[in-house]
């Protein structure tokens, strides 16, 4: 399969994700269609890198994955966090910032 | 530049400058009240003098020019200031110096009652008013006359309102000054059209420049026309006489100087001055012609049916008025001027010797008066002169220059104002003599008047006695001199034009003393006959509500509308583009709902549209 | 049809369909499932690639360890609120609307370009190329990225204190 497949693949889990990220209430659903996101860039990093022979990329999806797993384990103590203080979940209660 | 000798003139306007500026500045003098007047006479006395030897210099057509270069342009004058003084300037500055002094003498007498300051404070404004009326009659040049034909106008308005705490002295000399500013548009107009025309304010160059043949025609008319609206203004020709009656709140000694002699005569004086330019539009003289005749006519019957010794002094005075403009408009200005100075002289004479009355009387009213001549004797003789000149008998000052205009009117070829002035002629006599028999002759009236201890009336003191006669012995002398000294007119009078007059004015004196003193005709049944016009005569032929109601409606109008715009319109437009900015601002507020997935979703159809410009604007 | 292209339509199926169901299923704990299962299949994507170090990364971090802290977290919060979490969506008409536009546009300017189809060699240990790249070319990145873990380790400790 061409490189136009994997491509098309990528975006297709893009915007599922995307999807998921806007439309779910609960915080945690909105983390878990981050990770798709994040996950369907691997997937574009890998193909280019393969299709064109340079490692670089596969390197770069390495950092990615690292990266990704900070950042998941640190919005996810946060949304702990802000259970303990305002006692919910709910993305559409978290609007403090409202103008 | 200086050419003949014009140190006197000046030297009359400058004593009153220096008079009026003394007064003004050091308080405490004019404060003391009675130092203040003396001052304030002694520099009029002095300009008295100065002004007669101006005259005597100049009687014979000799011409001085004194000026001092005032206002520059480009490297050139633009107007000068100083004074010209030629045989007509002199003449009229010896009036207003002479009225000026007599009546500022007979002040001291008359409102001895007022309190020192605000005494002092009348001798500063007359003071001003002579300076003024000074600076006018001597100006080179239509600039200075401009500025101080406003002079007098202030000089009126603070003299009219004298009494300022009384309303209706305020009122009149608020509505003398507006009345007078309308007209002064014009003028100003006027005068800077001619300016653009001939490239000068000053007359002298400007009489060089018509008699030269140089000056183009056309347009002028239009000039001529404002600088006319301006004189109607001041000498309150029909429809701009309604201040002048008005005016007659302020103090009596005002009105003789200013009602009488000197302001209101400025506007035929300007007239004069420019007659070789009215000359080059005769239009605008027929125009000046009628409405002098028409304001002579209306003037005359509005003074038949007053009561008030001053006013129908004030209505006499804009009929005379009325009488000087028709000559002017006929061609023979020198003939209105003649009519101008007797006038002044006599009308003077009336307006104090009325003030005498009301002094003793202390009231204005006719009814009030009756039987005086026997308390008064002096003040009746020299009214009685002042009426028989009034009315133009021979031998008496204002004879000959009545005369003279009827004569002028003729040979202008004015067949219709001749005979409306024939009518005034016989109405003059008429009213005046029904103002002597009513209040000189006949019965004092029954002491219910409420005037308890006052009901003794008396001659004047000296101080007011003495300016009655001067004035009194003037008018005779000059009719008796000119009777006999009979000077060229520049036309031919008819044969029948002097028995004709002196028959009008009889009848008048006939019919008066029917009425009013033999009580053979009924006053009331007279006043039945005219019925109509009587009306119309006591409702002022409502031209005071014709200025009213234009105000109102006009102005007050306009006012309205522009206070709706401002309000609906203006503001409106502001109140409308604010509240639609808050309104906005509330709306787009909406945006910012503080939940972080609307942001997200947001950027992600941000996104989506760039891509897609991406896609197709671009590709 | 060969072997790569049978396994890339089954590995693209189950990656697709537990994507969808991540983000259609009402159950949150039932959505973390089906990540999981969408991790696997990214792992498989990554064997398809021949970067067989990246599937293995992949299934030990995320697959196992992302997961476990996303259960761990539901766990947390279940409790803390004591019910279950029921998931109802909202905006979804937007958002599918937006997604798949999104989705069109990026396939849509794919497609156009004429984009490599047949692979660059790689021959000889990708492992090892990889791990010499890293500590070679890539150290700096390499050890900022230590320095980052250090800092959310720290974090992560400091958030999870127990109230006071």
């Amino acid at each position: 399969m061409g490189l136009q497949a994997y491509l098309t693949l990528a975006a297709i889990v893009f915007s599922i994700g995307l999807f998921g990220v806007v439309t779910r209430r609960n915080t945690i659903s909105i983390l878990l269609g981050v990770e798709l996101m994040l996950n369907s860039v691997n997937i574009n990093l890998v193909a280019f890198s393969r299709f064109s022979g340079d490692l670089s990329g596969m390197v770069f999806t390495v950092f990615t994955i690292c990266i990704t797993v900070v950042e998941a384990a640190l919005g996810l103590a946060i949304v702990i966090l802000l259970f303990r203080v305002r006692r919910t979940a709910t993305a559409d209660h978290l609007d403090l910032l409202k103008g | 530049m200086m050419t003949g000798d014009g140190t006197f003139a000046l030297a009359a306007l400058l004593l009153h400058a220096l008079g009026f500026l003394t007064l003004a500045i050091v308080a405490p003098l004019r404060r003391l009240g009675r130092p203040a007047a003396f001052f304030s006479i002694a520099c009029a006395l002095g300009s008295l003098a100065a002004a007669v030897t101006a005259w005597q210099r100049h009687m014979g057509g000799a011409v001085s020019r004194l000026v001092w270069q005032w206002l520059p342009s480009q490297g050139q004058t633009l107007a000068t200031v100083g004074v010209l003084a030629d045989s007509d300037s002199t003449v009229m500055l010896s009036l207003v110096a002479l009225v000026a002094c007599l009546v500022q003498i007979y002040s001291l007498a008359y409102l001895s009652d007022e309190p020192a300051p605000s005494f002092g404070r009348y001798f500063t404004y007359q003071s001003l008013f002579a300076f003024s009326m000074m600076g006018l009659v001597l100006a080179p040049n239509l600039a200075q006359l401009f500025i101080c034909w406003e002079l007098v106008g202030v000089s009126s308005y603070l003299l009219i309102g004298f009494w300022y705490k009384k309303p209706e002295a305020a009122r009149a000399a608020v509505k003398a000054f507006w009345i007078t500013k309308a007209g002064d548009v014009g003028l100003l107009i006027g005068i800077v059209l001619l300016w653009r025309l001939t490239g000068t304010f000053d007359l002298t160059e400007m009489r060089v420049l018509v008699e030269s043949g140089a000056l183009p025609v056309a347009g002028l008319s239009i000039i001529t026309f404002c600088l006319y609206l301006g004189a109607a203004g001041k000498s309150a020709q029909f429809p701009m006489h309604i201040w002048l009656p008005d005016a007659m709140e302020g103090p009596t000694p005002v009105s003789a100087l200013i009602h009488a002699a000197t302001m209101v005569t400025a506007g035929v004086y300007l007239l004069l001055r420019t007659e070789w330019l009215f000359a080059l539009t005769p239009d605008v003289l027929l125009i000046v012609a009628w409405i002098g005749a028409l304001t002579a006519l209306m003037a005359a019957i509005l003074a038949c049916v007053q009561d008030d010794i001053k006013r129908v002094l004030a209505y006499s005075t804009v009929s005379q008025l009325g009488y000087m403009m028709t000559a002017i408009g006929a061609g023979f200005a020198s003939a209105g001027f003649f009519h101008l100075l007797t006038h002044g002289l006599f009308k003077a004479l009336l307006f104090l010797g009325a003030g005498a009355v009301i002094h003793a009387v202390h009231s204005n009213d006719l009814p009030h008066m009756g039987g005086l001549a026997r308390k008064m004797p002096q003040t009746a003789i020299v009214f009685l002169i002042g009426t028989l000149s009034l009315a133009g008998i021979p031998l008496f000052g204002g004879f000959l220059s009545k005369e003279e205009i009827l004569g002028a009117v003729w040979a202008g070829g004015l067949p219709g104002p001749f005979i409306i002035l024939m009518i005034v002629a016989f109405l003059t006599a008429f009213y005046m003599f029904r103002v002597v028999f009513l209040a000189f002759f006949g019965h004092p009236p029954a002491h219910d008047h409420g005037h308890g201890s006052h009901t003794h009336p008396h001659d004047p003191p000296a101080a007011m006695a003495l300016p009655l006669w001067v004035l009194a012995l003037l008018s005779m002398a000059v009719g008796v001199y000119f009777t006999f000294t009979h000077p060229e007119p520049e036309f031919e009078s008819p044969g029948w034009l002097t028995p004709a007059a002196v028959s009008a004015a009889l009848a008048g004196i006939g019919l008066a003393w029917l009425t009013y003193e033999r009580k053979i005709i009924n006053a009331a049944s007279l006043a039945a006959a005219f019925g109509p016009i009587r009306y119309a005569a006591i409702h002022r032929f409502w031209i005071d509500d014709v200025f009213e109601g234009i105000y109102n409606a006009v102005l007050l109008g306009f006012s309205k509308v522009v206070g709706w715009l401002d309000r609906y319109i203006v503001d409106g437009v502001l109140n409308v583009v604010s509240s639609w900015t808050l309104s906005s601002g509330d709306d787009l507020r909406t945006i910012q709902t503080g939940r972080v997935q609307d942001y997200v979703y947001g950027v992600a159809v941000g996104l989506l549209i760039l891509l897609l410009w991406a896609r197709w604007a671009l590709a | 049809m060969t072997g790569e292209v049978f396994g890339f339509w089954c590995i693209s199926a189950v990656l697709v369909s537990s994507a969808l169901a991540v983000v259609l299923t009402k159950n949150l704990f039932h959505a973390v499932l089906w990540l999981a299962l969408a991790l696997t299949g990214t792992a498989g994507v990554f064997l398809l690639l021949d970067a067989e170090f990246l599937a293995a990364v992949q299934l030990l971090l995320y697959a196992g360890g992302i997961v476990t802290v996303v259960v761990f977290a539901i766990v947390v919060t279940e409790k803390l609120v004591g019910e279950r979490l029921s998931q109802t969506s909202r905006r979804i008409g937007g958002g599918a609307v937006a997604s798949a536009a999104l989705a069109w546009l990026i396939i849509s300017s794919v497609m156009e370009r004429p984009l490599a189809t047949t692979r660059m060699p790689m021959d000889g240990d990708v492992t090892k190329a990889i791990g010499e790249t890293v500590l070679t070319r890539f150290v700096l990145p390499f050890e900022l990225l230590a320095v980052l873990m250090l800092a959310g380790l720290l974090s992560a400790v400091y958030f999870a204190r127990p109230e006071e």
